[in-house]
């Protein structure tokens, strides 16, 4: 007999040989999961009510005869053992992959989900690794439309109720619901049109099969083809945790990543979609300098950096950046204001607040501006330096009215006429940096190295190019010393920042 | 105070032609012109044992004669009414038990084959009423919700009317009876079709206003069910009993029927009386009352007539069509709870399913298969999607297109839908189907080219029309 006691004295459950302290409310799942064993699931969330439908997680439960249980709800008591890897429970999960595959087309090559499918996986591990049934597979229901930016596949569809729930218990507007019955049950939307929630497409990433799939995003590329990287959204300052994804300098989509302290699962449509601008024709690929006719000459980095510094020179002034920049951005930007005796002022945007994740505050980084000590620029003021990464940040107005010779701009389109030597700015998922949520909370930007023209310096770099060239007596930092600067810094003193050597390894995507 | 003439119970009617003999208790009034009324039913009795009840005894003492009586669920699970009455958290416990209680009584009978309950809400939807309102005073309940079958529209009607007298004559309302602190009200709600609404979970989602999808279980009902307040479910028949248990007390109705197996301690018996039918393949399919204790065969025989002109019967299903069938040569167990479980079936409904030798076997289980398929409520995977394999693989044996190896693979469904659900339905699929290929695997093996099967039977078979159940 197995010890069953805690060494706390607390009550435990023995999970495949190992006694495991649990909390109460925790189902047997919870626990497991906690203490890093994975019990396969499909209808399991921890952010939704639990349905216990899918049948994929039963265990066995030592005394319980033969009847498997569900592991998602399950209570442990005092003293239970489950087994997750008996013959019983290993021949009930095959059992029920069975009956998954028994109607599933076996679309895989044309599935957007393939690479990611969780059907796909556990076939993989639990199935049996043979086909049994040559009847027909009952047909249902392709290429549905659930509003605008989804489509529904009824075939693949597992039943799950995810996003049912979703849209019924977090969004609270409860657009979906199941209908028909047996195995022509599917989803069906209650609702013609659109969705009332602004954040149904994290239905997309709660379905554990290609059943729901983005419009924006299918058919444009295989999984295995795209490289991803764990960031931030940068839409509003709410600095949703994300990953971006891209391929051969294209992004392709963007998908929250659980955080609990910011957006715990999910993201909102309009943040998720925000990303249009990356992929502009008109970005800029290469520092430009005015010619002698007005005209764009195409230059080195170090001699834009040389052109630029002599054009700061000549009429110094302050330095005007997007509120979306980061903490070293801007560190530099006020450095190089001092240098040019100036200020340094940030622009950002606001705009509708939604009540859940959204905010106002469309400055992902305004609240590390301020801490910084960078003034708001509201109307139009001259500046010699300007950085600008999104037009609504820094409108045409504050961009032509600053009458800025040096300009980062990461589009053409947002160079003000004033600019004698411009740089091509990366864009959010081409950058690394700090930012400081709305919240106060301060969270690591990351470059995607898939994503954008790829022969970009590093803002940061050409921004402390030219603070040396102003200022020959600075030491190099590097974005390591300017993390280090940072930190001791009296505004960030009640922040917590990123480990060193995370922020150390910041770097292109995988 | 006069000593009350103490009521006397029905007797077995007297038979001289050797068949097991009626005891009328809950079919007494059946017959009656218009028994369904108010005034005639009171003129027979009605609410005598409500007035008893509210008159003479405490809430705890009716649940304790309702305990002594050892009553089952008469829905098919066979649940003790007791017991099931005792789990509701008492007024005053905090927490559930200061929330408002109901009672969702389940006339949702939709069981194929199954047509009892009709009879009482047809019939004597007064009695009904009054078990409605014992078990609303004995267990603290404020609300009564009638779920009613909805293509039972005379049952509604009739259980509509009973409500309406009831109310106007101080039945139902404020104060039961003129009892003051018992306040009661009833509703009718007809169901919309679905046999998945007749799962007591399922009733619930349904009478809540969403689909009948059942829930899992803990929270039991009686803690957590309608509007996540605490809720008795009970069947029309249950019910229907409490007024006599009542009335002639528990200890009358305990020694009705099979005594509980002296050498099994969790044996519970099947005491009482108890509506039964027949239907299929017999010459007089009906509805009867007995005290437990008559065998299948006694009933399919004796009172289903038996098979009609020139055939034999083949197969019974004891209780509705969720239970395993019995052949010809096992029809003489009792029809028991315990009884029949042991003899490998279940009393569930109670209500015979005949099937007779020109039923083919195969044809039988595509039918029932795809009365399973259709029902399913589409939850669970293995039901969902198991239900209707099951079907296809049938209806390719009936085509002579199967092989022996779809035995193999139906015996494997079987395992894998059987006890892998949040509810009973895929049970009840389950139960039927692999007891007809097991006792009759010979027909399958007949449909299969080559696979050396009894080809007379078969052949049989192959040619004869079939009836299974009444969905």
């Amino acid at each position: 007999m197995a010890e069953t006691k805690s060494t706390d004295g607390g009550p435990t459950i023995t999970i495949d040989g190992r006694v495991l302290p649990y909390e109460p409310g925790q189902t047997v799942i919870q626990v497991a999961r906690a203490h890093g064993i994975e019990i396969p699931h499909y209808c399991y969330h921890p952010g939704l009510p639990i349905a216990g439908n899918c049948r994929i997680c039963m265990v066995e439960v030592e005394g319980w005869g033969t009847k498997p249980q569900i592991a998602c709800k399950l209570q442990p008591s005092d003293g239970m053992v489950v087994h997750t890897q008996s013959e019983l429970a290993k021949a009930a999960r095959a059992g029920t992959m069975e009956m998954l595959l028994v109607n599933h087309p076996l679309d895989c090559p044309i599935c957007d989900q393939a690479g990611e499918c969780h059907l796909q996986d556990y076939s993989y591990q639990l199935g049996a690794g043979r086909a049994v049934t040559t009847t027909a597979k009952t047909k249902l229901p392709k290429n549905v439309p659930f509003g605008s930016k989804i489509v529904y596949d009824a075939e693949r569809c597992i039943k799950c109720t995810l996003c049912v729930r979703f849209c019924e218990d977090v969004a609270g507007t409860g657009e979906l619901s199941m209908g028909g019955r047996g195995d022509e049950e599917i989803v069906i939307m209650t609702s013609r049109g659109e969705f009332e929630t602004g954040y149904a497409m994290n239905i997309i990433d709660l379905c554990p099969v290609g059943a729901l799939t983005s419009r924006d995003f299918r058919f444009k590329s295989r999984l295995w083809f795209m490289d991803f990287t764990p960031t931030v959204c940068t839409s509003c300052a709410k600095g949703c945790n994300v990953v971006t994804g891209g391929r051969d300098g294209r992004m392709l989509r963007m998908e929250p990543r659980e955080n609990q302290d910011v957006n715990r699962w999910w993201m909102c449509d309009e943040g998720r979609l925000d990303y249009a601008f990356v992929n502009a024709p008109t970005r800029l690929l290469a520092p430009r300098v005015r010619d002698a006719q007005g005209g764009w000459a195409e230059v080195t980095w170090d001699d834009a950096i040389a052109a630029a510094a002599g054009a700061l020179r000549d009429a110094p002034g302050s330095v005007l950046v997007d509120g979306n920049c980061s903490l070293e951005e801007m560190l530099l930007a006020g450095d190089l204001a001092a240098a040019m005796k100036g200020k340094a002022k940030y622009a950002a945007a606001t705009g509708e607040a939604d009540g859940w994740l959204r905010v106002a505050e469309r400055g992902a980084n305004a609240a590390g501006a301020e801490r910084l000590g960078l003034a708001r620029q509201k109307r139009a003021g001259t500046s010699a330096l300007l950085v600008v990464e999104r037009d609504a940040n820094v409108p045409a107005a504050l961009r032509d009215g600053s009458g800025a010779t040096v300009v980062f701009a990461s589009d053409e389109t947002l160079v003000p006429d004033s600019a004698r030597v411009v740089f091509p700015l990366g864009t959010w998922a081409e950058r690394d940096g700090l930012l400081v949520n709305a919240d106060g909370r301060l969270q690591e930007m990351r470059a995607n190295g898939a994503i954008g023209p790829g022969n970009l310096t590093a803002a940061v770099e050409v921004l402390e190019d030219l603070l040396g060239e102003l200022d020959p007596e600075r030491d190099w930092r590097g974005q390591e010393g300017l993390r280090a600067e940072l930190r001791a810094h009296d505004a960030f003193a009640d922040v917590e920042f990123p480990a060193a050597r995370e922020a150390a390894g910041v770097g292109a995507g995988s | 105070m006069a000593a009350k003439k103490k009521p006397t119970p029905p007797k077995p009617e007297p038979v001289e032609d050797g068949r097991y003999p009626q005891t009328k208790v809950l079919s007494r009034n059946f017959g009656v012109k218009d028994s369904w009324t108010l005034a005639v039913a009171r003129e027979r009795g009605a609410y005598a044992a409500l007035q008893k009840a509210l008159d003479d005894m405490t809430p705890e003492e009716v649940l304790q004669e309702v305990k002594t009586s050892r009553v089952r669920g008469r829905g098919g699970a066979g649940f003790p009414t007791g017991v099931k009455w005792g789990f509701v958290p008492r007024a005053g416990s905090g927490g559930q038990g200061d929330k408002p209680k109901y009672l969702v009584l389940n006339a949702d009978e939709s069981e194929p084959g199954t047509f009892k309950d009709r009879y009482l809400m047809e019939l004597d939807p007064h009695l009904v009423l009054e078990g409605c309102l014992l078990c609303a005073y004995a267990c603290g309940l404020s609300t009564v919700y009638i779920y009613v079958r909805g293509e039972y529209p005379l049952c509604i009607a009739r259980l509509e009317g009973a409500i309406r007298e009831a109310r106007e004559a101080g039945i139902l309302g404020a104060s039961v009876l003129g009892h003051e602190g018992f306040a009661c009200e009833a509703h009718v709600h007809p169901g919309a079709g679905a046999y998945i609404c007749g799962e007591e979970t399922g009733m619930i989602e349904s009478l809540e206003g969403k689909r009948g999808h059942p829930r899992i279980k803990p929270p039991f009902p009686a803690v957590e069910g309608a509007f996540g307040c605490p809720t008795v479910i009970n069947n029309v028949e249950t019910l229907a009993h409490v007024p006599s248990i009542v009335q002639y007390g528990g200890a009358w109705f305990g020694g009705l029927g099979i005594a509980p197996d002296p050498d099994n301690p969790r044996s519970l018996g099947s005491s009482g009386t108890k509506l039964m039918g027949v239907s299929g393949n017999v010459r007089t399919p009906g509805v009867w009352e007995f005290e437990f204790g008559i065998t299948v065969r006694q009933l399919v025989e004796g009172y289903g007539g038996g098979a009609p002109e020139g055939r034999t019967i083949k197969a019974v299903i004891p209780g509705g069509l969720s239970m395993p069938v019995l052949t010809a040569d096992e029809l003489d167990v009792k029809m028991g709870f315990d009884d029949l479980v042991k003899a490998g079936s279940g009393l569930g409904t109670a209500t015979a399913i005949v099937m007779d030798d020109t039923c083919d076997m195969v044809e039988a289980c595509e039918n029932i298969a795809h009365f399973f398929a259709d029902e399913s409520c589409g939850q669970c995977t293995p039901c969902r999607e198991g239900c209707h394999w099951m079907e296809k693989i049938f209806t390719r044996i009936k085509r002579g297109e199967g092989t022996p190896a779809d035995l193999d693979l139906l015996e494997n469904l079987f395992t894998n839908i059987e006890g892998r659900t949040i509810c009973a339905l895929a049970d009840a699929a389950v139960w039927p189907l692999r007891s007809i290929v097991r006792k009759f695997r010979h027909e399958f093996l007949a449909r299969m080219p080559g696979a050396g099967g009894d080809d007379a039977a078969g052949g049989a078979a192959a040619s004869a029309p079939h009836t299974v159940g009444a969905s």
